[in-house]
Parts: structure tokens; C-alpha cells; sequence
């Protein structure tokens, strides 16, 4: 509303948001405990004079620096990039709340660079006390920006009583339960990558046990931190996270998937890998890597879904609008409180524009039939473009079969009343006459309804309408 | 001031003085294009030698294929700083000029992902001294990736300081008010000279990277190598100017709507002065360098006054960047809420995060001071080193 809204027709724009984020988690969680996972065992390597195991992390170093400072990087960027694409006035929101919390993480990642290429490309050159030193450098520094982006993360779910304070947002009610969570899938998801590496690039047998028994201990603590934090997460998420959490049958799924996958990689880990560390064959590493991206896809799924009807919880809904705006725009209507798109509809249609520049909303309905829906058009890529399609994901022409005038009329005024996850009707009466006509032009046949007419079920449901 | 659709302020106001996100956007800006510069015109010179180049040439391909994966981490690293202090500052006019080209916009994360692995993969194969045809395709492909980058940058920052063409593009790509992200600033005379300054730009610094890797880093080649290669830096420096002074002259003369020039040359014509002369400084240097493939003195200078021209280029855009927006946006008067105690943080922990570089890179010197025939990293080098 404040900028214009980037329509991706069948996807919706935030959507590709998602696409980014799933697979930098994957890789962003592997940078962190990867990082601290080589800091140690080189440690232990260079102590124990373990010249094989030693040239096995430097095989793994390499491995890791590709995937990390390469494809985790730029990702990362990619999400930031994306959010101000798909969600411009919650990235503007996040910006000037948090720019020096990503100016500190900048600092962090430049650590994070030299620290990781030093560490590698001069393996055989530093003393192992430095090779050791600079180790730690980057596992701490890739450790604490991941406490940085988790408290912006964190803040975007509940951010507490933060008076516009940095530090209280820093602080939310989310943020430890978060970071024990995040930290606990970076131990084990570096931990099933290592498996993975090692089950086919370890050739030494011995090698290969001894990754297996060191490595299982960080991943059991790992798993021990995700049910911890997971707890704690649930226990501080709002209401309206925590009802959309139990409403949602998918979510709930999800939810307790997590839990169980998470609680079931434990037991195997013990019963596995720390007990018996021969058992970790190539089958072994990738059925637990299967499972460790099932769970952190999940998992952000969750996190993402949870915060609707908000971006930002009680500061900026989902249809970038803030919560503080909309009494406003009830009134003076949501096409005139958006920059642009008062700019489109006062241009299209400068028969309803006022002397000073804005819509009347009162001759709205008197503009042709075929205007009234090119108005609720724009209405509906501003006003509901950011979940829903028209039709593809979430689409509306699927949503809508069935439904009448009268029917999506209510919908429309009562959005948030009908479904709690769904932001509240941000405009005038007549607008929401205009995104009628829009939405019957969508709606389709009752899936029940036959070639010869309605099922009685359906007949008798639309009679006591 | 017109009728441009600006957002309104944002109610928790700017979270630094302006001064202070200019000058951490100028001093990022600077930062990044060193190494950006070394990969913009590197793997084009890179993709060029590889199929086409002498012996000595293809040399210096490898040698700069293997410090490009460094280099490129380090650029996109200090990238960050000026896209995130735009984004406070100047969000208004940012954040429609990316959504009008969204889809290119989008575009720049896969593409760098394509160059980088693309430049790893020549890289490998030159470390282990097989090169084939498919690593040079690879580089080929980065360096094109490469290019296509910079000309949607060029379309980003010239867009959002045009607001008839970025409503020209809004009204051509709107769909019900909203956009496809489809837009290209094309209509805009400043877009190529834009795009092809930096090129030239890029090829001077490029050119100030060999002669430094050739005194310092190439220790181990041939004396005729690096007699070549401190040769080479001057001719690709003197290309680098000529193209950079004839696209600059193209973009002050017969690009930029004359109101524009007039107030260049009326209220920072020292400014505009400096960074057009600057780089003459640097190609004395590279002059000197091009017969002392050995003397550091002339290669450190040459870098030094490198530095100093692209900062000045930085200053002289981000002025620019103020005028043309002044037309219709002014940043500086947006409301401050300063946040000081997170400011002060973040200075300490800048400082704190230099000491610590400073100190790993020491290390680093330490750990390659007794064996400086190790020293070189172009393992795969296509003619035998000396001894």
C-alpha cells in the first residue's frame, strides 16, 4: 500500500520468500554448528596428534566452506533481498528498529569470512594453537549472528512490551527460546552433515567410528535444546499464534511431527551412532539427513504460518498495513490511504476523484459495473495479494466455489471475525461493496452442485442463508 | 516537489543522523567495489585469456581465478553495508525502484549463485592443474552473470532517482495497481553510460590488482612473467581510463539533463574535478610500475591512490544521488530518533571486529613468513616456475 505491491501470479510474492528461506535455514543452521563442530574436533585432533582424523576435517573444511560461504551467503542476502521485494513496509519496519543489530552481524560475518578462509587455505602453515584460535573465532562469530537475526526473528513473533527501545526488542519474550532452539538445530543438523560427508568421503574406518561417537554427543544436545526451546517457544508465542497453532490442522500436524521426529533423531542418535558407532553407513546418514531437513522445513513453516494475521505481531499486518492505520483507513477507505494506489485508481478513474486529489468514496457504486470490479481488482492484489492468488496458492477461485454476493460481502467486512488469522477489513463499506464484485467474478459452481442441480445438502445450507 | 507516489515517513524515524548513514554508505560503497571490481572486469579478462590468451596470459588468469572465490565473499560481505544504509535513509524511493524490476532484482541471488560456483569450479580444476573446456565455460558463464549483475544494479540506482521513468514503468507493468516486476529502465539515456563507467571504472582497479599481485604475491613466477604482467596492468590501466573518461563524458554531456550539470559544476565542481583527475594520479603509478615488477613502493602508491579514486567516485555519486533526488525527495530532512546506545555498540564492536582481523591476518603473515616460496596460490599454472 505504501509501495507497490509486486504481483506473482499463482504463487503470491511472499511465497518466494519462503523458497529462500527454507533452503538458507538448511545451510545457515550447518554454518553455525559446522563451525563450532571444526573448531572442536580440530582441537581434539591437534591434542591427540590424530594425523588421519586431522586430514579428514580438512577434507570436511573444504566442503563446508563451499556450501557456507558461498551458497549460505548469498542466500542469506537472497532473504533480505526478497522481504523488501514481497513485504517492503515490515522489511522498512525491521530496518529502522534493528539497522545496527545487522550492523553488528555484519562485523560478525566479516569475522566469520577471514576466520573461515584462514582456517582452511592456511591448514598446514598456522601453529596449532592459532589454527585452533582462529577455529573458535569464526564457531563464535557464526554463533552469535545467529543470536542476532534470531532476535529480529524473534521480535517478528512476539516483541513483548519494546517501547521502541532496541535493546527491549533485542530482548522479547521469544528471543532465548528461540536461540536455544536455533542453537540446538545448528549442533544437530552440522552434526548430519557431517555424517553425510564422512559416510562417503571418510575412507578410514577408524576415522569414520570416531566421527561417529564424538559427533552424536553435540547432535543429542542439539535435539535436547530444539524440545527445550520448542517448549519455551510455546510457551511464549502470543495467543493469536497459539490459536492459529491448535485451530490449524495442518499446523498441529506439523507442530507435533516436529516434536516426535525431533524426540525420535534422539533416541537414534543414543541407540545409534553413540552407542554403536559402526552403524553410521552412507543409508544411515542420509535417512537422518532426510529427517533433519523434513523437521527444519517444518519448523519454519510453523514459525512463518504462526504469526498471520500479523508480519510483525502487533505492529504491521500481513497486507502491509500498520495495525495503528487501519481505524484511518476504515474511515477515509484503504484506496486512499495507499499511495499508489490512490495514484492508479485516481488516474484510471479521475471521475470519482475529489478537488483534492483523493476518491470519493460515495462514487464508487456509481461507476460502471465493469469499473466496480477493475476497483476491487486493485483492492484485492493491495488488500489480500499477499496470501492469496488468485487462483494457484491459496487461491481464491478454489477458496470460493459456492459462495454468493451476500456471503462474501460479510466475508469482507468481517475478515478478521471469520477467521482470526486473517487481518481485519481495512477499508470503507463501499470498498468492500467494490472487492465484492471482484471476488463473485472469482467464484465457481459448489463442487456438490451437479449438471442437474444442487445436492440437497448444499440446497438446504444456501436456503438458510 | 510533484506528484510522485512517496511512502509516508516511518513513524519510529531514521535510527542515525543522516550524516552518519551517508557516510557509512560512502565508506561501504568504497569498501565494496575494491573486490567487486577485481571479479566485474577480472572474469571477463579471465574468460577472454582462458580461450584466447598467450601463455603469460593464461597465467594471469589462473593467478586471478584463484583469489576471485576470496574476493568475491569479501565484496558480497561489504555490499551489505551500503544496501542496508540505503534502506534506512532512503526507503521511499528504494524500495519502489527494486519492486518495478522485481523479477530482475530477483534475479541477482540466482546469478550470483551461478557466477560464484561457476568461478569455484574454474578455480578447482586450475588448483589441480586440469583445466577443460567446461571449466572455461564455467568462468565464461560467470563472468557474463557477472555482467548481467552490474546492468541490474545500473537499472536499480538510476531508476530510483528518475521518477517519471519509474512511473512510466509503473503505469507500462501495472495489473490492477499492482506491478509484474517486469520494468527495465531503458528509456533512461543514464543507464548505459551508468553501467559502462563502472566497467572502466573496474578495469583500472582490476589493472592496480595485477601489478600488486605481480610485485607482491607472484614471487615465484618467472621474471618474464612478471615483467608481462606489470606491463599488461599499465595497458589494461590506460583502457580502463580511456573507456571510463569517454563513458563519463557520455554520461555528464550527453545523458544528464543539463539543470543537473549545471549544479555539478556550480556547487561541487572541485568535487567533480578531483574524480575525473584522480585516476591520471594512478596511471603515473601504474607508468612507473609497468618496468618494476619488483618495486612494492610504486605498486603500494598505485593501490593507495586506487583507494583514494574510488572513494571519491563513491562521494561524487552519493552527491549526485542527492541532487537528482532533491527534485522530488530530500532524506535529510526526515525525523531522527537516534538510537545511541546501539550506535555506540555497534562503533565498539567495528573496532573490536578490525583489532580481530587485523590480529588473524597477522597470523597469517606469521604462518607464511618462514616459507615464502609457499607463498604464491596458483597452483595449477599452465608454464613451470623458476627453480
Amino acid at each position: 500500500m505504501h509501495y507497490p505491491f509486486w504481483y506473482v501470479p499463482g504463487l503470491t510474492s511472499p511465497m518466494l520468500i519462503a523458497l529462500i528461506a527454507v533452503f538458507h535455514v538448511l545451510v545457515s543452521s550447518y554454518a553455525v554448528g559446522g563451525g563450532l563442530f571444526l573448531a572442536m574436533e580440530v582441537r581434539y585432533a591437534h591434542r591427540t596428534g590424530n594425523k588421519e582424523y586431522l586430514a579428514y576435517l580438512k577434507q570436511h573444511t573444504w566442503f563446508f566452506v563451499l556450501l557456507t560461504v558461498a551458497y549460505g551467503a548469498i542466500t542469506g542476502v537472497g532473504i533480505w533481498w526478497t522481504i523488501g521485494l514481497a513485504s517492503p513496509l515490515p522489511t522498512e519496519f525491521l530496518i529502522h528498529t534493528f539497522v545496527f543489530g545487522w550492523a553488528m552481524e555484519y562485523v560478525f560475518f566479516v569475522l566469520e569470512i577471514v576466520a573461515a578462509f584462514i582456517f582452511y587455505y592456511a591448514w598446514d602453515r598456522l601453529k596449532p594453537r592459532v589454527h585452533e584460535q582462529i577455529g573458535w573465532i569464526y564457531g563464535i562469530s557464526a554463533w552469535i549472528s545467529l543470536v542476532i537475526i534470531t532476535a529480529v526473528t524473534s521480535f517478528m513473533l512476539n516483541p513483548g512490551n519494546w517501547q521502541n527501545n532496541f535493546w527491549l526488542a533485542v530482548l522479547n519474550p521469544q528471543t532465548i527460546p528461540q536461540i536455544l532452539a536455533r542453537t540446538g538445530a545448528s549442533l544437530l543438523l552440522a552434526t548430519l552433515y557431517v555424517f553425510l560427508h564422512s559416510s562417503f568421503r571418510a575412507n578410514n574406518a577408524s576415522v569414520r567410528t570416531l566421527i561417529a561417537q564424538r559427533s552424536s554427543r553435540p547432535a543429542m544436545l542439539g535435539a535436547a535444546l530444539i524440545l527445550l526451546g520448542g517448549l519455551g517457544w510455546l510457551l511464549t508465542v502470543p495467543e493469536s499464534a497459539r490459536a492459529a497453532l491448535t485451530g490449524a490442522a495442518a499446523l498441529n500436524i506439523m507442530a507435533v511431527t516436529i516434536f516426535l521426529l525431533t524426540v525420535v533423531v534422539l533416541f537414534m542418535f543414543y541407540y545409534g551412532p553413540y552407542k554403536n558407532p559402526s552403524w553410521v553407513s552412507s543409508g544411515f546418514a542420509i535417512l537422518l539427513f532426510v529427517l533433519g531437513v523434513i523437521v527444519t522445513a517444518e519448523g519454519e513453516f510453523v514459525r512463518e504460518a504462526v504469526r498471520k494475521p500479523f508480519v510483525i505481531y502487533n505492529e504491521v499486518y500481513s497486507h502491509n498495513v500498520l495495525k495503528n492505520e487501519v481505524p484511518t483507513l476504515q474511515q477515509t477507505g484503504f484506496l486512499n490511504g495507499g499511495v499508489w494506489t490512490r495514484h492508479y485508481i485516481t488516474q484510471r478513474f479521475p471521475e470519482i476523484k475529489t478537488a483534492e486529489g483523493k476518491i470519493d468514496n460515495a462514487r464508487l457504486a456509481t461507476l460502471p459495473q465493469d469499473s466496480q470490479v477493475e476497483v476491487g481488482h486493485t483492492i484485492f492484489q493491495y488488500h489480500c495479494g499477499s496470501c492469496h492468488a488468485s487462483s494457484g496458492y491459496s487461491g481464491m477461485k478454489e477458496i470460493l466455489r459456492g459462495w454468493d454476493a451476500p456471503m462474501l460481502e460479510k466475508l469482507v467486512l468481517n475478515l478478521d471475525r471469520y477467521h482470526y488469522f486473517m487481518p481485519p477489513w481495512s477499508g470503507t463499506p463501499e470498498e468492500a461493496k467494490m472487492l465484492t464484485r471482484y471476488l463473485e467474478t472469482l467464484t465457481s459452481p459448489h463442487p456438490m452442485e451437479t449438471a442437474g442441480g444442487r445436492s440437497s445438502g448444499v440446497q438446504s445450507a444456501a436456503s438458510a442463508r | 516537489m510533484n506528484d510522485f507516489p512517496l511512502a509516508p515517513e516511518t513513524p519510529l524515524g531514521s535510527p542515525a543522523p543522516f550524516w552518519f548513514i551517508l557516510f557509512f554508505k560512502t565508506l561501504g560503497f568504497t569498501l565494496h567495489m575494491i573486490p567487486m571490481h577485481i571479479w566485474f572486469a577480472g572474469t571477463v579478462l579471465i574468460a577472454l585469456f582462458s580461450l584466447f590468451g598467450s601463455a603469460h596470459a593464461r597465467l594471469l588468469a589462473h593467478r586471478m581465478i584463484n583469489a576471485l572465490p576470496i574476493l568475491i565473499a569479501l565484496g558480497i560481505n561489504f555490499g551489505i553495508v551500503p544496501l542496508l544504509f540505503i534502506q534506512v535513509s532512503y526507503y521511499p524511493v528504494v524500495y519502489p525502484a527494486n519492486i518495478l524490476i522485481g523479477w530482475y532484482w530477483f534475479a541477482v541471488i540466482p546469478l550470483l549463485i551461478v557466477a560464484y560456483y561457476g568461478v569455484y569450479y574454474y578455480a578447482v580444476q586450475v588448483r589441480r592443474n586440469k583445466v577443460t573446456a567446461r571449466g572455461v565455460f564455467c568462468g565464461v558463464i560467470s563472468s557474463l552473470a557477472f555482467l548481467a549483475i552490474g546492468y541490474i544494479f545500473a537499472n536499480n540506482f538510476s531508476l530510483m532517482t528518475n521518477e517519471p521513468q519509474m512511473m512510466a514503468a509503473y503505469n507500462r507493468t501495472a495489473v490492477g495497481g499492482a506491478v509484474t516486476g517486469t520494468a527495465l529502465n531503458t528509456g533512461d539515456p543514464t543507464l548505459l553510460p551508468r553501467w559502462l563507467m563502472m566497467f572502466g571504472l573496474a578495469l583500472t582497479t582490476a589493472a592496480v590488482y595485477i601489478l600488486v599481485d605481480t610485485v607482491f604475491l607472484a614471487k615465484r613466477e618467472t621474471e618474464e612473467y612478471r615483467a608481462w604482467a606489470a606491463k599488461f596492468a599499465f595497458l589494461l590501466h590506460t583502457v580502463g581510463l580511456v573507456w571510463f573518461a569517454a563513458m563519463g563524458s557520455w554520461y555528464l554531456f550527453g545523458a544528464l539533463s543539463p539543470e543537473l550539470r549545471q549544479t555539478a559544476q556550480s556547487s561541487v565542481g572541485v568535487l567533480f574535478g578531483l574524480t575525473a583527475v584522480a585516476p591520471g594520479l594512478v596511471w603515473l603509478c601504474m607508468l612507473l610500475g609497468r618496468s618494476r615488477a619488483s618495486d612494492g613502493r610504486i605498486a603500494l602508491a598505485a593501490a593507495a591512490a586506487q583507494v583514494v579514486v574510488l572513494a571519491l567516485n563513491a562521494v561524487s555519486r552519493q552527491w549526485l544521488q542527492n541532487v537528482e533526488l532533491a527534485r522530488f525527495f530530500d532524506p535529510a530532512k526526515m525525523r531522527v530518533e537516534t538510537q545511541w546506545s546501539p550506535m555506540i555498540a555497534f562503533l565498539v564492536l567495528f573496532v573490536l571486529g578490525l583489532g580481530v582481523v587485523g590480529w588473524m591476518l597477522w597470523q597469517l603473515a606469521l604462518a607464511l613468513k618462514p616459507q615464502p616460496a609457499m607463498a604464491s596460490s596458483s597452483g595449477g599454472s599452465p608454464k613451470p616456475r623458476k627453480r
